[in-house]
């Protein structure tokens, strides 16, 4: 019994009044690690099971005052002194850093050595008891359909952390939400489903090729698996989220319509997440390129059109 | 999701549009100090209470009636729209000599430019000759003659800016005004004169004096409310517009009744309201003048109307859209900027508002209250709780500020309009548990029934509406005080302030000299509780300076219990008396004893000496250690107990010993934690060991810092309701940041409200909070003018962002910033 609460996981960030994940107040879990790429993903970070090196150059306070502790710490040489630019404080210029991504390794020793926390590593490893302390300090928040969301990433990928983490928290009574791409073997989703309360289960495409031209991986399994939950009484809230030119092509729109009604009455809600730039930022703190550059969030009348055609199918949807 | 934006009525429009041109050209009131000074002068002798009298009987008898053309309400405190006070009693030698004895030249760059609050050169020469007389008969010299030698040392190189603020600080009964009216009360005391009359004795003959005071300015009241009614007649007469012809000869009847009787609807309720509000703005006690639950005595004076028919739905929303405007005319110069400040200000630009509403709130701390319970337990809303809220949210009004009373009884729509306003307007409304409030206050002592009826004032205050003389916190204004980060200054550096070399009183060891943490603690509890004792002491003589020679008249005609002992506020005739006191720089100080017991004592990976070179160096050379400290080591706001429990530790000390010295008027001392002046006393402040730089802003209030919150709002809202806030019975202010994205979608509304409720059962006692932009305060540094109705809640108070100074605007982008 006691076993499954030292079950490892790897996540990045925890979460409180994570608004956006689910009903009521909610902490979130994030997992690290997905066997998607989406392009318009928010949190690349997530992505990879590796840890990745972050760098938040408005944290840097210049290599004169730590002494170039990161590029001492460096093994293969990829940090060096940027050009000097003015000191925020006015008290004339510093030299911030420049990583020389190809050579990084990923060893993280100069995210260490960072004392004002320029250089981070996004990810760290834990276990189901950690976290389950952790978010459980937030439990007076949620009463009234509030709870903890596990999310990624994708957190089917870790099944073993996910699956007893959940059972953890059901065992305490917490209403539970697993944020979920459905990218995972049925019968990963048939063990856990007791132990959740809501699935939020995405749909980017209908189309399997376009899905994988995406994605990197084909809709198939993601589509039973949603047939699967809803067959066998899962509650689902299915988000949508919706990318210009990418996934809004009307036939596209009506399809994942027409697939959510013949979901019946499993799904709870449809949300439609209209795209947005808050994730570009993050692309540059991990040196990566962002590939939808060009690509504006959809404008509100369009959003209302494809609201109503969804509530037209008997839907209860909504604009999140 | 409903929308609340009903529309604004086109002559509500104009009433806002016409402030906000008044602003740019603010006058000063010179009517009101002309009379005090003139009777002052001619009644050296006359008792004080009387003397006080016989001034407010003059004013309200002579001062000119003044009635706008616009006026839904009529008149104001001075003789224009807006004017803006400052008390001639009240100020110090030095701003006067300093901003009228300058040289011509500066002189006319400060007060006669365009932008400029305009002086001309008789009021300049009137001003210096009224500054004789009142170097030997103002407040402060009355506090010179009194204070101890101990203070008065203290105080003499200060002597000159001496600052006798008037006490304000208070809610004042206007309850009673409109509901009971000043006719009513002059019989009562008619009644209680002739008593006295036929039984004097060395008790009651002050009382008597109290009597005859107090029907002279009831009379003056009913007079000056007369010399309304004919003034609205004569407008009448002249105009041509048949439909403001009928208004003015209605409000002229109801100017015949009120005062001398209780208010019949709705208009009569709320122009009693204003002709109190001028009365005690004349007295000078309008800072932080704060009229209460005015829902509950107006709600059932509108519903009446309205089922009437005298009134539609519409016609009671202006009314209560003019109230908030019109409420928030009553503006004070405060801090009075002086001459340097004021070319400074004109050389960029700026006007007095600007200057005015960059330091201060300025209509000087009044607050509005709406909500709460009825006596018996069950909640107080109606009407007029709606209407309160929606012209705020509609207007777009930040002062005077707002305060909602949350309890069980709130209901859902009240809720939705408090968010919708807060998301739009920067801490509007604050949101007050009654749950943690009413418990305080039973603690002091106060019978359950008017527990309930408790109502905030100035910044955060909570007192007996209208049944309470709460000195506030602002007996300080005579320079008492310290504070714990004052103590935690002379603790490190063994009994001297390093920023101005001061010594304290008590010799102590430096920060590497102590053995223990524990011995740190008790050298800090001892300090504590002797500046507490100081202050608490102090308090009593400030108290005596007004119980002397200054009596709070204007107070004391309304508030419950003066009127019935014979007695001046300020001699002890209200029912409740509290004596605030604000403690301020928590996170600063209990950051700062986390970090010395961490690395220095538990860790020991710093030495206390490595720790304190680094303090007295300004960090200058020991930059890597400030990072470890800023980074590595978890702050407050982080539901962590290692710094949590030393905050309680701390905040639970101060507070227990100060609430326990015996208080002003047998009261009881009532201790808070709020601080306006993170910033400025910032700059006082010598770096400190939680990573601070000198120099820089303070923490504010018991907020943690915004930068060192890691955990977001759940664990940020859980360290704080650590704090004892059920003791804290001044109040105090939390700012809750959120994410602009987390409050967009449609379910916000009642996420954000669950936030506020968990807190509160988690014992909380306020919160307000702030949905941060920082795009748009950035915008609006660069095209001020198109955000002119951007406002952002600063600690106590929200203020229009465009008119802070740089330095506080960028405090506050930064704070939200570093937070993400």
């Amino acid at each position: 019994m006691l076993d499954y609460i030292n079950a490892p996981g790897r996540i990045y960030d925890i979460q409180g009044y994570a608004v956006h994940d689910g009903p009521g107040i909610r902490t979130t879990v994030y997992t690290k690690g997905c066997p998607l790429r989406c392009l318009w993903c928010h949190s690349p970070e997530s992505q990879r099971r590796d840890f990745e090196l972050g760098y938040l150059p408005v944290k840097c306070l210049g290599a004169d005052i730590c002494e170039d502790d990161c590029i001492k710490a460096c093994p293969e040489g990829a940090i060096s002194r940027d050009k000097p630019v003015p000191a925020p404080d006015g008290s004339g210029d510093i030299q911030k850093i420049i990583i020389d991504r190809a050579k990084c390794t990923g060893c993280m020793k100069c995210a260490e050595a960072c004392i004002c926390e320029a250089l981070y590593t996004a990810g760290w490893d834990t276990t189901v008891d950690e976290v389950y302390n952790r978010v459980m300090k937030d439990v007076s928040f949620f009463a009234d359909g509030g709870g903890i969301t596990i999310s990624g990433g994708e957190a089917m990928a870790q099944f073993d952390f996910t699956l007893n983490l959940a059972k953890r928290l059901k065992d305490s009574g917490i209403h539970i939400c697993l944020d979920t791409t459905g990218f995972a073997p049925t019968a990963h989703f048939e063990e856990i489903m007791p132990y959740i309360d809501l699935f939020l289960y995405d749909i980017k495409h209908m189309d399997p090729i376009m899905h994988k031209k995406l994605t990197g991986t084909d809709n198939e399994i993601i589509l039973k698996n949603a047939r699967f939950l809803a067959e066998h009484g899962a509650a689902l809230q299915i988000r949508f989220p919706i990318i210009p030119r990418l996934n809004d092509q009307e036939t596209n729109i009506r399809k994942t319509a027409e697939f959510c009604a013949s979901l019946g009455e499993s799904v709870k809600l449809v949300q439609l997440l209209p795209y947005h730039k808050a994730g570009r930022s993050k692309y540059d703190r991990l040196g990566w390129h962002y590939r939808l550059r060009r690509v504006e969030p959809p404008d509100e009348d369009f959003m209302q059109k494809t609201l109503e055609l969804f509530q037209g199918m008997g839907l209860n949807a909504q604009i999140h | 999701m409903t929308n609340f934006d009903y529309p604004i009525s086109e002559r509500i429009q104009a009433l806002k549009e016409k402030r906000l041109r008044i602003n740019k050209d603010l006058r000063l009131n010179f009517e009101r100090n002309r009379i005090i000074t003139e009777y002052y002068k001619e009644h050296p002798n006359e008792y004080p209470i009387l003397k006080r009298a016989g001034f407010l009987y003059t004013w309200l008898t002579t001062r000119e009636i003044n009635i706008d053309d616009d006026d839904i309400f009529l008149g104001d405190a001075g003789p224009h729209c807006r004017t803006l006070h400052f008390d001639i009693e009240q100020c110090s030698q030095q701003w006067m000599r300093g901003c009228f004895g300058d040289t011509d030249e500066r002189f006319k760059a400060a007060w006669q430019v365009p932008g400029s609050v305009w002086v001309d050169d008789e009021d300049r020469k009137w001003i210096l000759e009224a500054a004789d007389f009142w170097k030997t008969n103002d407040i402060a010299s009355t506090a010179m003659g009194l204070f101890p030698e101990e203070f008065t040392a203290r105080m003499a190189p200060f002597k000159d800016f001496l600052n006798g603020s008037y006490p304000g600080h208070f809610t004042p009964n206007y309850e009673r005004a409109v509901t009971v009216s000043f006719g009513e009360c002059k019989k009562v005391a008619q009644q209680r004169l002739e008593e006295i009359r036929n039984h004097t004795t060395t008790d009651n003959v002050r009382s008597e004096l109290f009597y005859r005071a107090y029907i002279k300015v009831c009379d003056g009241m009913i007079a000056m409310s007369k010399r309304y009614a004919e003034g609205c007649r004569k407008k009448a007469e002249q105009t041509a517009d048949a439909q403001r012809k009928a208004e003015l000869l209605k409000m002229a009847d109801s100017c015949d009744w009120i005062m001398e009787h209780p208010a019949r609807n709705l208009w009569e309720g709320i122009q009693s309201m204003f002709f109190y509000q001028y009365l005690l703005t004349a007295d000078g006690t309008h800072w932080a003048d704060s009229p209460g639950l005015i829902d509950s005595f107006l709600g059932p004076l509108a519903e009446n109307d309205i089922a009437r028919g005298e009134l539609t739905r519409e016609q009671a929303q202006d009314m209560f859209d003019a109230l908030v405007l019109h409420f928030g005319d009553q503006i004070i110069m405060f801090p009075k900027p002086n001459n340097d400040q004021l070319i400074e200000a004109h050389n960029s630009g700026k006007t007095m508002f600007d200057l005015q509403g960059g330091m201060q709130n300025i209509a000087a701390g009044s607050l509005i209250t709406i909500g709460g319970m009825r006596p018996d337990g069950s909640g107080d809303y109606n009407i007029a709780t709606e209407m309160v809220l929606l012209a705020y949210y509609r207007l777009r009004v930040a002062e005077p500020s707002l305060a909602l009373r949350i309890n069980k009884g709130t209901p859902d729509r009240i809720w939705e309009i408090a968010v919708e306003c807060s998301k739009r307007l920067g801490g509007i409304p604050q949101f007050n548990n009654d749950d943690v409030v009413i418990p305080a206050m039973l603690k002091r002592g106060v019978p359950i029934e008017d527990a309930r009826r408790y109502s905030v004032f100035g910044c955060v205050e909570p007192a007996i509406s209208g049944k309470e003389w709460s000195m506030g916190a602002n007996c300080g204004a005579f320079g008492a005080g310290n504070s714990p980060i004052g103590v935690l200054q002379y603790i490190i550096h063994g009994n001297k302030d390093p920023m101005s070399g001061r010594e304290g009183d008590l010799p102590c060891k430096k920060l590497y000299e102590y053995d223990s943490f524990e011995e740190f603690q008790a050298e800090f509890e001892r300090q504590c509780k002797h500046y507490i004792d100081e202050m608490a002491r102090m308090y009593h003589f400030a108290a005596l300076v007004f119980n002397t020679a200054w009596p709070v008249l204007s107070a004391s005609m309304m508030t419950a219990g003066c009127l019935e002992s014979g007695k001046d506020v300020t001699w002890g005739g209200a029912t409740y008396n509290g004596t605030g006191s604000m403690i301020g720089a928590v996170a600063t100080v209990g950051d700062s004893l986390y970090v010395i017991k961490k690395l220095c004592f538990d860790d020991k990976t710093v030495s206390a000496r490595d720790l304190y070179d680094a303090i007295c160096a300004n960090w200058v050379g020991f930059e890597k250690l400030r990072q470890t400290i800023l980074h590595a080591v978890t702050h407050y706001g982080n539901d962590d107990d290692g710094p949590d429990s030393l905050v309680e530790w701390f905040t639970n000390l101060w507070v227990d010993y100060y609430n326990s010295r015996p208080g002003v008027n047998n009261g009881t001392n009532n201790c808070g934690a709020l601080d306006l002046y993170w910033v400025g006393g910032g700059k006082r402040q010598w770096a400190t060991p939680d990573g601070r730089k000198t120099g820089d802003p303070l923490s504010i209030s018991s907020d943690p810092r915004q930068d060192c919150v890691k955990n977001g709002p759940l664990s940020y809202v859980k360290s704080v309701a650590k704090m004892p806030w059920v003791k804290l019975r001044c109040g105090g202010a939390i700012n809750v940041r959120l994410d602009g994205n987390s409050v967009k979608s449609e379910d916000a509304r009642s996420k954000v409200r669950k936030l506020i409720e968990t807190y509160f059962k988690l014992g909380g006692l306020q919160c307000h909070f702030t949905v941060a932009d920082t795009e748009v305060m950035r915008a609006a540094q660069k095209h001020p003018e198109d955000y002119q109705d951007l406002i952002v809640r600063i600690a106590g108070f929200s203020a229009y962002f465009t008119h802070l100074s740089f330095d506080d605007q960028e405090n506050y982008i930064q704070r939200l910033e570093l937070g993400v």
